[in-house]
């Protein structure tokens, strides 16, 4: 941790003292501000004062002496590249980077460090080219736990251990890579759990119990539909879970005869299967899915992942079980898990006291590569599922019956409340907000928390910004706001959003990043994970060309250029998980994170991003190659 | 174990329902709750507290719903003695019918989704662009309403008519701070032999008790004779065209089922039915059509 943060003597200090103390830590801070830490007076002091001392400080004293001042005597890795991007403006491109221990204590030419303590040079990457670590500030380390089970999805995916899934694009590939894994268990009793099923895509007939019993009749089967509100079961699994014509739970389907087809939908009808949801429940819990998670985000140049509400903090083990693997030498990224407000009753002494445990586990409970501070919301649903709250006038198809609006998750009303009290405890609150509506009701919680506790430099952020407009942009910008925008949506589901959930004029403005960056807000782009496949350069890809899957170009004025770009998915991802004082760029002081590329991202053609491989990354000054167990 | 769901938006009385019917109980109820810091019961009733179960020394329990429906619904069927009626109370936003989808699970039954309507609040709330939808789908799914803050409410019969567009069917009871009757809202007491006659504050009760089967006919001309006021009636009954299963028989507003009990070892004799309706307007022959078979 930053140093900074710990010392109390700046309150009484002198400016004297004060320059002295910045010119110590100026190798190691940022000339970002330092956001850790709520805005009492004292931190107020430590945060903002001495950065602001630190900016005018650098742009008088020589360089070589910053560094010099942050030099020891450890050995010195010098890691040279066909060409460094650092995302520093003022030294944007390098050759060479120093690294004693974790961090970087040079950004240059090979020659340049040669001088260093113990220098070292390692050629590795000579004809890579390195970025700051990419960061995805959006996913869930449920991905990790879904790659305990064999993947049925359309689209091609990587597993963690590089393993490439082809798509299933049809019934029958479904039903050969199912046959496969059943031949391959060894208890005939256990269940087979299989995820990522979306028959949106699959053309024909809908799959159904009666083609799964082509795969076993003994063996009870789950196959989790990648939107994670339906789930498919043979018949064994129904036999076993007496789920007969005679069940009257809603949600289980049945065909003209009354008999179910092995379709469940919803919660209530998918927990009647006797261990489906269970068993993907456990596996989300365990320590291979935390491992899964980080080894997906290695194998597509993440360093930095936030594990946006998934792991529930609150509960007993949770924090002792990410300590344990976050703190193994070889786990391979750093983790900001949020903290849910799921597990808040909704009272306002609950609150408090939710708002209390989340500002504890940043201020006591921080390692080098497990992070806090973020508090996430859930206030809507999604637009492909008809969720999202979106304003008039509303969805452009509906499926029959849908009462003309999503759903709140939380009541509006209790949303500033609920903001506040996390406001006032210093935290930073993400907020997913799919819908324009919903983004509303967050943005005016966040104005009305602001105008009776001011504090500066908050970060709060709305997560997904879907459907959020130019004018929430503008009020985001003036609030000190950021946003995570969805860019992956747009190549997955932007065909679908253009015809059938809200429009084509709609959906060409949908995850706008130019308007964002017009409008001033800091902002980040985000896969969502397992909700799509991990992988930023997809995601950066998306957001510069807006290629839906049919190959349409969805809102060509809403596409950035590719630094903006990137920006995203390093400095500013770390700006609003307030960690940009340590990563998101290469820096003196800073930790050494890197992604490393086989391409140069700036020298390709925008429609090739995708393509570009993926070596690995560094992460503390320790190369992790993709791919490897 | 029969399953009653509360809905209702923020504010209209669930919790207040929960406190009242866990202090009222005359059974075993498990009440699974989400806001868990609003329960407030009697110390004198309160025998043990835990970070998510209070235990009643009446028996009953109240469990958080924080880790989820599954966990909760498999914590209480395992308790002993185990309760005989679950009661849920879905979230101020959540949607009552899809929680009532639970009330289906294995060894469960649903009673009726009973929703709550803050009359203060009611008509502004259903003319609000944010939630307006929100409470109107929970009404629409709801069995029983209770018009809730009667002390603080003069336009009650405006309430009803804006209740009526789109849910006329529901059975309305007004009530102040969440007093219902609870044989209004669970029925009665499925299993146990029920009074001739009896009556409780505004309400009065009527049973029917036989040993022959009762054909399918007699029953839906007993429904369409009740007086409209007598919205709620429940109990056993053996269907003359199946007559070996027992049947739950329940009314509730204008809507009613039969269904197949699902504990039948412990299943009464023959028929007991149930009427509840407003003092005055159940007739001593309310169950005629029924006797004319007998």
């Amino acid at each position: 941790m930053i140093p900074l943060s710990s010392g109390s003597s700046s309150q009484t200090a002198t400016l004297a003292e004060e320059v002295e103390m910045c010119k110590l830590f100026a190798a190691r801070v940022s000339l970002g501000n330092s956001p850790r830490g709520p805005s009492e007076p004292g931190r107020e002091c430590l945060g903002s004062l001495p950065c602001r001392l630190i900016q005018r400080l650098c742009s008088r004293v020589d360089a070589r002496t910053i560094k010099l001042v942050s030099m020891t005597d450890a050995p010195t890795q010098i890691f040279t590249a066909k060409k460094v991007h650092t995302m520093d403006p003022n030294e944007p491109f390098a050759t060479a980077v120093a690294v004693q221990g974790d961090r970087i204590v040079g950004v240059g030419h090979r020659d340049d460090f040669l001088h260093f303590p113990q220098a070292e040079v390692d050629e590795r990457f000579g004809e890579k080219v390195l970025l700051p670590g990419f960061v995805e500030a959006h996913s869930h380390v449920m991905s990790g736990a879904l790659w305990e089970f064999p993947y049925v999805g359309f689209y091609e995916r990587t597993d963690p251990k590089g393993q490439v899934w082809s798509g299933c694009q049809d019934v029958d590939s479904v039903l050969q890579r199912l046959t496969q894994c059943d031949q391959e268990m060894v208890d005939p009793d256990q269940t087979l759990v299989a995820w990522g099923l979306d028959p949106i895509f699959l053309q024909g007939e809908r799959l159904v119990a009666k083609h799964l019993d082509q795969v076993s009749t003994k063996r009870p089967i789950f196959v989790f539909h990648a939107s994670g509100h339906l789930a498919t079961v043979n018949s064994e699994m129904m036999r076993q879970s007496g789920i007969d014509q005679h069940t009257p739970t809603p949600g289980v389907a049945k065909d003209d005869s009354g008999t179910p087809n092995g379709e469940l939908q919803e919660p209530a009808a998918m927990s009647l299967a006797r261990d489906g949801l269970a068993t993907i429940g456990i596996a989300m819990m365990s320590s291979e899915a935390k491992w899964n998670y980080a080894l997906e985000a290695r194998n597509c140049g993440v360093t930095t992942a936030a594990d946006l509400g998934t792991t529930r903090l609150a509960m007993e083990g949770q924090l002792e079980a990410w300590r344990q693997t976050t703190d193994h030498p070889e786990y391979p990224i750093r983790v900001v898990v949020a903290f849910g407000h799921f597990d808040s009753d909704g009272t306002p002494a609950n609150i408090r006291d939710m708002a209390a445990k989340a500002a504890h586990l940043r201020e006591h409970e921080e390692s080098e590569k497990l992070r806090f501070g973020i508090v996430k919301l859930v206030l809507d649903g999604s637009i492909q599922g008809f969720t999202a709250r979106i304003s008039h006038p509303h969805y452009l198809d509906p499926p029959p019956g849908h009462p003309g609006n999503g759903l709140w998750l939380i009541p509006p009303e209790q949303m500033p409340d609920i903001v506040s009290a996390y406001h006032q405890a210093g935290l930073t609150v993400h907020c997913h907000c799919n819908g324009d509506e919903a983004a509303q009701v967050f943005i005016d919680a966040v104005d009305a928390a602001l105008q009776t506790h001011p504090r500066e430099d908050h970060r709060h952020t709305v997560q997904h910004c879907q459907l959020t407009t130019e004018q929430q942009y503008k009020k985001m910008s003036q609030l000190g706001m950021n946003a995570n925008i969805f860019a992956n949506h747009i190549f997955y589901w932007g065909d679908q959003h253009a015809t059938i959930t809200v429009g084509r004029q709609r959906a060409e403005k949908m995850d706008g990043c130019a308007t964002a960056e017009r409008e001033g807000v800091k902002f980040s782009i985000h896969s969502d994970a397992p909700i799509t496949p991990m992988g930023q350069l997809h995601t950066v890809w998306c957001a510069v060309n807006r290629l839906t899957a049919s190959g349409d170009i969805l809102g060509p004025d809403e596409r950035i250029g590719i630094h903006k770009a990137l920006q995203a998915c390093t400095i500013d991802a770390a700006h609003q998980l307030l960690m940009d004082n340590e990563i998101g760029s290469l820096e003196n002081g800073k930790l050494a994170d890197f992604t490393v590329l086989d391409n140069d991202p700036y020298e390709v053609e925008p429609e090739e991003l995708k393509n570009i491989q993926v070596w690995g990354t560094v992460v503390g000054g320790v190369p992790f190659q993709a791919g490897s167990e | 174990m029969e399953v009653t769901v509360i809905g209702g938006y923020l504010g209209a009385g669930k919790t207040t329902l929960v406190n009242h019917l866990l202090s009222q109980a005359t059974e075993v109820i498990a009440v699974l709750i989400n806001d868990f810091g609003e329960i407030n019961i009697d110390d004198k009733l309160v025998d043990s507290v835990d970070e998510n179960t209070i235990t009643l020394t009446n028996g009953c329990i109240c469990c958080s719903l924080a880790d989820g429906y599954s966990k909760a619904l498999d914590d209480v069927a395992k308790r002993n003695p185990r309760p005989t009626r679950l009661v849920i109370e879905a979230s101020g936003v959540a949607d009552p019918a899809a929680v009532a989808a639970y009330g289906h699970a294995p060894g469960m039954a649903l009673n009726a989704v009973a929703v709550v309507a803050d009359g203060v609040n009611l008509i502004e709330q259903l003319a609000d662009p944010l939630v307006g939808q929100t409470v109107r789908s929970q009404l629409a799914a709801a069995d029983l309403i209770l018009l809730n803050k009667q002390d603080l409410v003069s336009e009650t019969e405006t309430l009803r008519a804006e209740l009526e567009k789109f849910n006329g069917d529901a059975l309305m009871v007004e009530c102040i701070h969440s007093q219902i009757d609870l044989d209004l809202l669970f029925g009665s007491e499925v299993n146990k032999a029920p009074k001739a006659f009896g009556v409780t504050g505004e309400y009065e009760s009527r049973s029917h008790t036989s040993m022959q089967p009762i054909p399918r006919d007699a029953l839906v001309e007993l429904i369409e004779l009740l007086p409209t006021q007598v919205q709620r009636a429940k109990g056993i009954v053996r269907v003359a065209e199946d007559p070996h299963i027992p049947m739950v028989f329940q009314l509730v507003g204008r809507r009613w089922e039969l269904r197949a009990l699902a504990d039948r070892k412990n299943a009464p004799e023959g028929n007991q039915l149930v009427v509840i309706g407003p003092k005055g307007t159940v007739p001593p022959d309310w169950d005629r059509t029924l006797n004319a078979e007998d």
